[in-house]
């Protein structure tokens, strides 16, 4: 396998390069304004590591893959072009309610709570860019008032006279019956057709999502509608750059459903957190292929702190109505989620029990902890680090950033330790305790909801502070086994060479299982096959216009099920494509019962009150070349290494200082195991081995610590 | 002399029977006799009714000797801490449990919470979801069960066990939602209790929904259930199970959401019980105890930083869904020190045969979802929030109901007791140096949402809500607008949902399902947040029927801030006798649908339009017959004569404002084409509209003298205190002579309840026909 994965972050553009057998780790910083320079950068790094000529590897490799937070950052920055919509009539303030609650999307839970600070984020699409139309259907998907040509011209007009660069035509029920929706498509080609200047690109609703759901699926085609331009251009620079460097493949991009597809098949929409989830498709790959069992995979940022979920058996947790940005969507993505701790959490006093609360503000990068001595003032989790002897003061994120203790020491004192009657010391360590608890508390959460115990999983502990971290969280959450992964500097760029070409095709339903008034059996076979099949074949259409060969195209059917009106759906996966007969009908009741009740507890199940299917599923896809994992096995016979030095270093069980030893992790090999407490330096992070925890290198530069 | 017992609760009819002999000539009992009493009442109990004692205080209990005993051993405010946030986990993973799992709209919406809760019932923590108001109400069940049936020899409390309770007189926000709480045990020792409560909606009343306008009884609210034990020892008993699914018209919801609460409830059990097999029994009864203390001293701090004072709000509710009356909720909070005193004397009469009626719990409740939503949104949500403020409140008045009122919309009194609070903080925080959330003009306090019920296109029987009761109007702040229909008083992050997924469920549309109403704004230097328009009709269903349980269409009682406007005032209004999908379906250019075109053009032949108050009960819905409603906006803040005129311009282009009301109300001269403002032309008609205003101005004196008078006009339905004396309420009751007004105080007031308002109107059209029979010369023998 010869293969360039890149994952094009905030700060960095992360490379992970395949040669055969040869895997090259580089990094560079991202270059915003041509993303290709940093790109080029990082592959030069990764060329020389590997001692490889540019242009060979250009045009050699298989593939190249994008994983980017492009998009992320246009939505949060409000870059894009004005969008205007049309609407079913009755619905024109649909978009702009945003349910009530879209004041609070995207916002931590005490922002949310905060009913007299309600304030909604300023809009993708101004109110007087929404036109409605006459015209409406049924939820059978029955056209109940036709649509009239004349008002959708005047409509359309009016959008266009009043400067939208994009439409979209999100209708209700067009995922039933998309008729309206295309005739408008037709009227606009018509209006403004496509090979004119300034034509304007047009979206359908029920072309993004085939989920029920008016308002997430609008909301999904604006997100997309914004997006479009900016990903074009910034997809289009990167290839160019690849075309003129000799790569004359196309170009794949990384999708948060955890597959991947062309640019041509791709929506802006799928690209959003493509990189973080693309770490979590490693960690299914790291977990498939090492046999790890149950995975959690934990990236701790200076901001945030991702949580993904990767359980034994190939089981995928998705999101379908995610959160992006300030934005509820609805598009199937893989679960991740997201809780706003890291090294810039800012810690204050709480009056009323005499206690520290850790965030949820954030002093993020700018202007970042005390100790960065940029004007922060108030004492985070990377003070309490620095304070506590973690931290390299002068060897901090790659060196980029020098720390200056004293600007530390000053926050804690002066915001907690008075009113704590507390020294600095003993603050930094109830800090780092707290921020340690909380995130345990919340990875614990995650796991117990769906019917998991954290004790049965190993943490994957990988991004700038996880490994510093994650003896204290897993402490906490009652887990033994980390394993900081291999590759982890660039893991989520090693996870987008792992991707396999997927497509997730989606339709609402009204399956009726089981009918509790007549207490019948679901019947209508042909209906739900007939369904299955025409997904199978938007699969299959999209993955052969890519090139790949329908012989080796894949099939997953699942369905989103509940018992009687619960609103909330279970995805369940189904190990048949077709049913047939009574036998399949229950097969499937089955199924769900069983991991309902896993879930949620055996005997939670209510059959009693009719088994729905909502949403009906398939994912298409077609396997490929992946990076193969050495083992990454512990244990055995191992000596202790030589530590090329020792610091004071406080730890949260033990009174004063300890005398730790410093390891410098080039130096290490696995047959070496260091015992806590110990700090192991690496280019990119720091390794904190607690007391009561050892270290155990492995291969591919990953590392175990276990809980002795 | 009347004989009564000791304990109030024990009675026959409980509520009425408190031992107050005050006034009484005779000699007072001797401890011996009045054992006797008191054995003889125990001996003769007809039932456990709620028990005064437990219902009237909203105060957290005194530290018990065991918590005592577990606080004297030391209390590090870290390690509680540390509890605290993992308990915080545990009830969040149940709350998202029931989210997910729950069948009720209410669930779906956010409209629960999971608490865990002292030994004596204080609630520790609540959620950090959901609603807040149930973290001043579920103490009364818990301290009932604990009261009386811990030692019961036939009910008993062990391990496993789970009561199930809704009813509002023993504790509840309203009938609608429904509890199941679970001890949790430690060496033979109850040591807390965990519970998890939804709105379910259905719940059996007269009309489906839950919460029913038409209720005359208590027997119409549907299923009153005193808390008892369904699950005996984990296992849920299937006779009881029966009987409730028995009860109501959704036997799936009932037995779904029950068997939610118990998987809910179990799994944060789990939770609690591994941080007591952690940190040892005694820490953690002291850390639920030192949380609860921890919050009143706070709440004592933060009362003490505001300036004292008195500030007076009176709200008026202008329908008891039937018919028109002005009822009064009277409220003056007054803060010294750090007391603080929420004064309710002047509220009007309870009303017999109404369902506005309220028990005080559930006001207080709401008055809690103020203090920790709107005032003190950063508080832990503990039953010591509202333990240092005094309620006084005459037992009797709509607002503290008896246990003989019907309560099916209790939120008709309780929401004005959080209107109440919310806008007097408003007053009382404006000056302070330090605030913990904005001031803010009240925020829309009604429901107005369509209930429904009938038999599905699915064939199911279903009864419950649209979801966009969730849609109340944000009050404007003092620095910017509100937010248009953007969340309930009672709970952040609710829903409005989705109309494709209601519709596949139910067989109407809404034909018109979230347009901004025009107008409909609390007008202010900063607009209250706006409310949008409803239109539905039915489709496909051999039965079905809507239903609407709004006040306030005549009379808002959502009040502008500092000078800003109150809420615009909308009609229900009807279409009857037409079917809109068959007109809709032959001529597209028909379906151009708004409440003010369809009224003001009445465009349908042959149909009846009609308006009403939002009081509708339960209505048979025939095949595209027309329903709408329109949700109601925040109150605006500050002169409207401040406004920026811009913002003016923006409204009027997006056709959120008529232009009379730019004109006429915000003063405000633009170009008719392109909506730029006249500057000039706007500075001189507001400098007008200044002088005309000091021009209609008075002396206060002579204000005084030409509008106030003595008591409120003689036609009108008044129901309440006039002016500022608290002490007597003025109310019309209906004698067989007809009405007579009197004025006395609670305790003096006869009984009030109103007439059948179809026997009224039938009334009138006989003596109407009999007057045209005269006229006429018919002559007509009636047999009776």
């Amino acid at each position: 396998m010869k293969r360039i994965s890149v994952d094009i972050g905030g700060t960095f553009t992360d490379c992970f390069f395949a040669w055969e057998d040869q895997y090259v780790e580089a990094k560079a910083l991202t270059t915003h304004h041509n993303l290709a320079q940093g790109f080029n950068e990082a592959l030069d790094l990764a060329c020389s590591r590997a001692g490889l000529d540019r242009d060979l590897v250009l045009k050699e490799v298989d593939s190249v893959r994008y994983a980017t937070t492009l998009g992320t950052n246009a939505l949060i920055e409000g870059k894009g072009p004005r969008v205007g919509a049309l609407v079913t009539h009755g619905f024109e303030d649909t978009i702009p309610l945003s349910r009530g609650r879209g004041y609070g999307e995207g916002l931590d839970p005490s922002k949310q709570q905060n009913m007299p600070d309600a304030t909604r984020p300023d809009p993708l699409v101004p109110r007087a860019l929404i036109r409605s139309v006459k015209e409406r259907i049924n939820s059978a998907g029955k056209v109940v008032v036709s649509l009239m040509e004349d008002d959708v011209r005047t409509q359309v007009r009016e959008l266009v006279d009043g400067g939208a660069e994009a439409i979209v035509v999100s209708l209700v029920n067009s995922t039933e019956n998309p008729v309206h929706e295309q005739q408008i498509l037709e009227i606009i080609l018509d209006e403004y057709p496509a090979h004119e200047l300034g034509a304007i690109p047009v979206l359908l609703g029920s072309q993004v999502s085939g989920r029920k759901g008016e308002y997430v699926r609008a909301t999904s085609t604006i997100v997309d509608a914004f997006l479009h331009e900016i990903m074009f251009h910034a997809l289009g620079q990167l290839s160019n750059n690849l075309r003129t460097s000799g790569y004359d493949k196309p170009m794949l991009v990384i999708h948060n459903s955890g597959g991947m597809a062309q640019s041509n098949s791709t929506d802006a929409l799928q690209t959003i957190h493509s990189g973080p989830i693309a770490g979590v498709g490693a960690a299914q790959h790291l977990a498939h292929s090492t046999g790890l069992g149950n995975v959690i995979s934990t990236d701790m940022g200076g901001t945030s702190f991702d949580i993904g979920l990767v359980p034994e058996g190939g089981v995928k947790h998705y999101d379908f109505q995610p959160t992006i940005g300030r934005w509820l969507v609805s598009v199937p993505m893989i679960h991740l989620l997201t809780l706003g701790a890291g090294g810039g959490s800012i810690a204050s006093y709480d009056r009323i029990h005499h206690a520290v609360q850790i965030g949820p503000e954030s002093a993020g990068s700018d202007p970042g902890p005390a100790c960065y001595d940029r004007g922060g003032l108030r004492p985070t989790v990377t003070d309490a680090d620095l304070v506590l002897g973690y931290l390299d003061p002068d060897n901090y994120a790659n060196g980029y950033i020098k720390l200056n203790k004293k600007r530390s020491v000053y926050a804690i004192d002066e915001v907690l330790a008075d009113d704590l009657d507390m020294d600095t010391i003993q603050v930094a360590k109830i800090i780092k305790n707290a921020v340690d608890e909380q995130m345990a508390i919340g990875m614990a959460k995650e796991l117990r909801v769906r019917g998991y115990l954290p004790e049965d999983f190993t943490m994957l502990a990988y991004g700038g502070n996880g490994p510093l971290h994650a003896c204290g969280i897993a402490d906490h959450a009652g887990i033994r086994r980390i394993l900081a992964p291999p590759f982890s500097s660039v893991f989520s760029a090693c996870g987008a060479g792992n991707m396999k070409p997927l497509h997730i095709h989606e339709r609402g339903s009204h399956v009726v299982l089981y009918n509790p008034t007549d207490r019948s059996l679901y019947q209508s076979y042909d209906e739900l096959n007939n369904v299955i099949q025409e997904l199978e074949a938007k699969g299959k259409e999209d993955l052969i216009r890519q090139g790949y060969d329908a012989a080796d195209i894949r099939y997953s059917l699942e369905m989103d099920m509940r018992y009687g009106n619960q609103l909330v759906t279970t995805a369940v996966v189904f190990d048949i494509n077709r049913v047939s007969g009574v036998a399949d009908v229950l097969h499937l009741i089955r199924t769900f019962s069983d991991i309902y009740g896993k879930r949620y507890g055996a005997g939670s199940q209510a059959p009693e009150a009719g088994i729905r299917a909502q949403t009906v599923r398939v994912s298409s896809y077609v396997d490929g070349d992946v990076v193969k994992f050495d083992s990454i096995d512990s244990g055995h016979d191992r000596t202790m290494p030589a530590p090329v030095g020792t610091r004071q270093v406080h730890f949260v069980k033990i009174d004063g200082a300890v005398d730790t030893p410093v390891y410098d992790a080039e130096a290490l090999h696995h047959q070496h195991v260091i015992h806590g407490p110990a700090i192991v330096t690496t280019e990119n992070t720091t390794y904190l081995v607690e007391p009561a925890w050892r270290l155990e290198p492995t291969s591919q530069g990953a590392v175990w610590f276990l809980k002795d | 002399m009347t004989l009564t017992a000791n304990e109030p609760s024990t009675s026959g009819t409980a509520g009425d029977t408190a031992g107050d002999t005050a006034g009484d000539t005779s000699q007072p009992l001797t401890a011996q006799e009045q054992q006797w009493v008191d054995q003889f009442m125990d001996e003769t109990t007809l039932f456990l009714g709620p028990d005064p004692a437990i219902m009237r205080s909203h105060q957290i209990t005194s530290r018990s000797a065991y918590e005592d005993e577990c606080i004297s051993k030391g209390v590090d405010p870290i390690k509680v801490d540390r509890i605290r946030k993992r308990l915080a986990g545990a009830l969040d993973e149940g709350y998202e449990m029931c989210e997910a799992m729950g069948a009720a709209p209410g669930a779906k919406w956010g409209d629960l919470t999971t608490a865990i809760y002292t030994a004596e019932g204080d609630v520790t923590y609540l959620s950090c979801h959901g609603v807040i108001a149930f973290s001043a109400i579920l103490h009364h069940p818990i301290r009932y069960i604990m009261k009386y049936w811990k030692d019961e020899p036939t009910v008993g409390i062990n391990p496993g066990d789970g009561f199930i309770h809704n009813d509002a007189r023993y504790g509840n926000v309203h009938n609608t939602d429904q509890s199941m709480i679970m001890p949790i045990f430690r060496e033979g020792k109850i040591i807390a209790w965990v519970a998890a409560t939804i709105h379910e909606g259905e719940n059996g009343a007269c009309e489906p929904g839950g919460m029913p306008s038409g209720s005359e009884t208590p027997f119409d609210d549907g299923l009153r259930m005193s808390p008892f034990k369904i699950v005996e020892k984990g296992e849920l008993r299937r006779d009881l199970l029966t009987f409730l699914q028995h009860s109501v018209r959704d036997p799936k919801l009932q037995l779904a959401d029950l068997k939610v609460k118990i998987g809910a409830v179990q799994r944060i059990q789990e939770r609690v019980d591994s941080i007591i097999d952690e940190v040892g029994v005694e820490t953690f009864v002291a850390a639920l105890r030192v949380t609860v203390e921890d919050v009143e001293q706070e709440v004592k701090r933060r009362i003490s930083e505001l300036p004292d004072g008195t500030v007076s709000f009176n709200q008026f509710m202008d329908s008891t869904l039937k018919e028109n009356i002005l009822i009064k909720f009277a409220c003056k909070v007054t803060v010294k020190g750090d007391k603080m005193t929420v004064d309710l004397r002047g509220t009007g009469p309870e009303i017999l045969n109404r369902a506005i009626n309220s028990p005080l719990c559930s006001v207080k409740s709401m008055m809690m979802q103020a203090i920790l939503a709107f005032w003190w949104p950063d508080l832990p949500r503990c039953t010591s929030a509202m333990s240092p403020i005094d309620i006084i409140s005459d037992e009797h008045t709509w607002a503290d109901a008896g246990y003989d009122a019907p309560m099916g919309q209790s939120l008709q009194a309780s929401f004005r007791g959080f209107s109440a609070l919310q806008t007097a903080f408003a007053k009382m925080q404006f000056s302070n140096p330090e605030k913990f959330s904005n001031v803010l003009a009240p925020w829309f306090n009604q429901i107005n949402t369509f209930l429904w019920g009938g038999l599905t296109q699915h064939g199911d029987q279903v009864g419950n809500l649209c979801a966009d009761l969730n849609g109340m109007g944000g009050g404007a702040k003092a620095f910017r607008d509100g937010e248009d229909a953007v969340s309930p008083l009672f709970c952040a992050m609710a829903d409005t949902a989705e109309q494709e997924v209601m519709e596949e469920e139910v067989p109407f549309m809404q034909l018109v399902s979230k347009r901004i109403v025009r107008d409909n704004q609390g007008f202010g230097k900063n607009s209250g947040g706006m409310g949008y328009e409803m239109i539905v009709a039915a489709e496909g269903t051999p039965m079905w029927g809507f239903m609407t349980v709004t006040s306030g269409s005549k009379f808002s009682s959502v009040t502008g801030m500092f000078g800003g406007y109150g809420c615009s005032t909308t009609p229900l209004a009807m279409v009857k006798g037409i079917n809109i999908y068959d007109i809709i379906r032959k001529d597209s250019s028909k379906f151009d649908l708004s409440m003010e075109r369809i009224m003001n053009e009445q465009p349908y032949e042959g149909g009846k339009y009609t308006t009403a108050h939002m009081g509708l009960q339960f209505d048979v819905a025939k095949d595209g017959e027309m329903y709408m409603i329109a949700q109601g906006s925040g109150g605006g803040y500050g002169d409207v004569l401040e406004r920026d005129p811009e913002a003016v311009a923006k409204d009027l282009e997006l056709g959120r404002i008529s232009p009379k009301v730019a004109t006429s109300i915000y003063g405000v001269v633009w170009d008719p084409e392109t909506f730029v403002v006249d500057q000039e032309a706007t500075t001189q008609l507001r400098h007008d509209s200044r002088q005309a205003r000091i021009a209609r101005g008075k002396p206060y004196k002579e204000f005084l003298e030409g509008y106030v008078k003595t008591e409120p006009p003689k036609d009108l339905l008044y129901y309440g205190s006039w002016g500022d004396d608290t002490e007597e309420l003025t109310a019309t009751h209906f004698t067989n002579n007809g009405p007579e007004r009197v004025k006395a105080t609670i305790d003096k007031l006869p009984l009030i309840m109103l007439p059948d308002r179809r026997e009224v109107k039938i009334s009138a059209l006989e003596d109407r026909i009999r007057e045209l029979e005269l006229k006429h010369g018919e002559v007509v023998h009636r047999k009776s």
